[in-house]
């Protein structure tokens, strides 16, 4: 019986038999065809161009795997695409790794593997190895993926690390905060916001590239996609790491109404809510208007804003400044402000 | 031209004996709720009850009495017969949004309803998200402060400021019955 005829994962697609060779060769490949370059050996050897290349993991565990505006597979990729995509690096290669829980319905792999195969073919990087297993009801929730990626610094690409960031350069969000989060909670609690708030999960690294290329040589300095921990996290991390405090506008952080409304009556921040497809970036101030005019005429940068500058003092501290110039702390954020997202 | 339905979230038995203290704050606010939606009903209002129904795998479901459970079929799913009348609608729910997933939406259209009043437990969950949803898809909604219920008291004094902040008219019942029955003649 051949795997489409199966209709549903079963144990026997995991154990390196025929089914599993089936799965993968006639089901998971012709799905992925143009973009999947593995040769079904044991590694894949690939040609770079550059002596310097960037690397990432992520797994995803995202609950649940299908959502308004996308699914798991389109968050893996845009995952690992955007962490390459902010160091500066050109996305070049993933990796794939399916963990399936018996039973996933074969019809829901095939739309998840679409999704991955539209986003990488979005993003211009090609699938050059992956792995399948199958594990026991109840051992997965459905899908978890697992995607490692490789990008290069040719033609001279800029590195972007915190060290490069100076006194004064402003701060960017690329867009509204929060959405991604409160999508997905929506969907999973029934709150009524998950046809009003999309997810942001997209892939950036078109969009980065016209960013750094636009700006001029040396005028980013650094970029963050604000996933896990959102903006806050990532803010205290950054003001850690450069050794100076950071001012932000709370007015002018970037927020859906619809978001703000439903953070609200949850009670949380959307200052901490994950995201997927939004970045702050770090510049010269000389460039900002050049950024913001770039990122406002992509798709994904619609909601751009200047948001803060980096301050002089080295206490790394991150300020929120309200309309009336009070100024709290933006806390680091402890723990997890909600489960299962990405 | 206005037409009105009230709206009631998960006025059931499970819901309504869960612990002690919920107990107490539905006793001291059924017999309220009960006399309001019978002068609603002679008014000609429509009443729809969301009941929430969820699976027999879902883990609310575990280790209770069948009185506390939400399972069709169940002791606890049963809409309170304080509330309940033969001209009503019940609309089963699978989640917080009597929207989320159900055939609200089609049954308000279907009767051409401009407004929505919002009731019932708890006030920071079911009809918080009800409220809003309501509002989203274009709803003029009131939500009656004395017609809410919550376990903790502080819990539906925070989800009545919210509401009226962003998507409802906060009254008291008596106030909606009246400016109902104006708006009717």
């Amino acid at each position: 019986m051949s795997t489409k005829k199966k209709e549903r994962i079963v144990l026997e697609h995991g154990t390196g038999g025929l089914l599993s060779q089936k799965l993968v060769s006639e089901f998971i490949v012709s799905i992925l065809s143009d973009l999947y370059l593995g040769k079904m050996e044991d590694s894949a050897i690939l040609n770079l161009d550059t002596k310097a290349i960037a690397m990432t993991t992520d797994s995803f565990v995202v609950d649940p795997i299908f959502f308004g505006n996308g699914n798991i597979g389109k968050i893996s990729i845009c995952g690992t695409v955007n962490d390459l995509a902010v160091s500066g690096a050109k996305p070049m290669y993933i990796t794939l790794s399916l963990v399936m829980e018996e039973g996933l319905a074969l019809a829901d792999l095939s739309k998840i593997l679409k999704s991955i195969h539209d986003t990488a073919k979005e993003a211009n990087v090609q699938i050059v190895a992956g792995d399948t297993k199958v594990v026991r009801k109840g051992e997965v929730d459905k899908i978890f993926i697992n995607t490692s990626g490789v990008g290069t610094f040719g033609n001279n690409r800029e590195r972007l690390t915190i060290p490069l960031i100076q006194t004064g350069d402003d701060i960017i969000v690329t867009g509204n905060i929060g959405n991604h989060s409160i999508h997905i909670l929506s969907l999973r609690e029934g709150l009524g916001y998950e046809s009003r708030v999309l997810s942001d999960c997209a892939p950036l690294n078109h969009m980065i590239d016209e960013v750094v290329e636009r700006a001029g040589k040396g005028k980013v300095h650094l970029m963050r996609d604000l996933t896990r921990g959102g903006l806050g996290a990532s803010l205290n991390e950054i003001a850690f790491g450069c050794k100076r405090n950071i001012e932000i506008n709370l007015d002018q952080i970037p927020v859906q109404y619809e978001t703000r409304m439903a953070s609200d009556m949850l009670g949380v921040n959307p200052i901490y809510l994950a995201n997927e497809g939004t970045l702050v970036i770090f510049c010269d101030p000389k460039s900002t208007s050049q950024i913001l005019k770039t990122l406002k005429a992509n798709k994904y940068g619609l909601n751009s804003q200047l948001v803060g500058k980096v301050s002089k003092n080295k206490e790394s501290v991150v300020f929120g400044i309200d309309k009336e110039g009070e100024k709290t702390v933006i806390e680091n954020l402890y723990g997890q402000e909600l489960p299962r997202l990405c | 031209m206005k037409k009105y339905a009230v709206i009631t979230n998960d006025l059931q038995f499970a819901a309504a004996h869960k612990h002690k203290e919920r107990r107490r704050a539905v006793a001291k606010f059924l017999p309220k709720q009960g006399e309001f939606l019978k002068k609603m009903r002679t008014l000609g209002v429509s009443i729809i009850h969301l009941q929430l129904v969820v699976s027999e795998s879902d883990p609310r479901s575990k280790g209770i009495s069948d009185e506390l459970k939400f399972t069709e079929g169940s002791k606890g799913v049963r809409i309170l017969e304080d509330v309940l009348a033969k001209s009503d609608i019940v609309v089963k729910k699978p989640k917080d949004s009597g929207f989320f997933n159900t055939n609200l939406e089609d049954v308000l259209k279907k009767l051409q309803i401009t407004d929505v009043i919002i009731t019932g437990m708890q006030t920071q969950i079911c009809v918080q998200t009800t409220a809003a949803d309501a509002y989203f898809r274009g709803y003029k909604v009131l939500v009656p402060s004395d017609g809410v219920v919550s376990t903790r008291k502080k819990d539906t004094k925070r989800a009545l400021e919210w509401m009226a902040g962003y998507c409802a008219t906060v009254m008291t019942l008596e106030e909606i019955f009246n400016y109902v029955k104006e708006n009717l003649h």
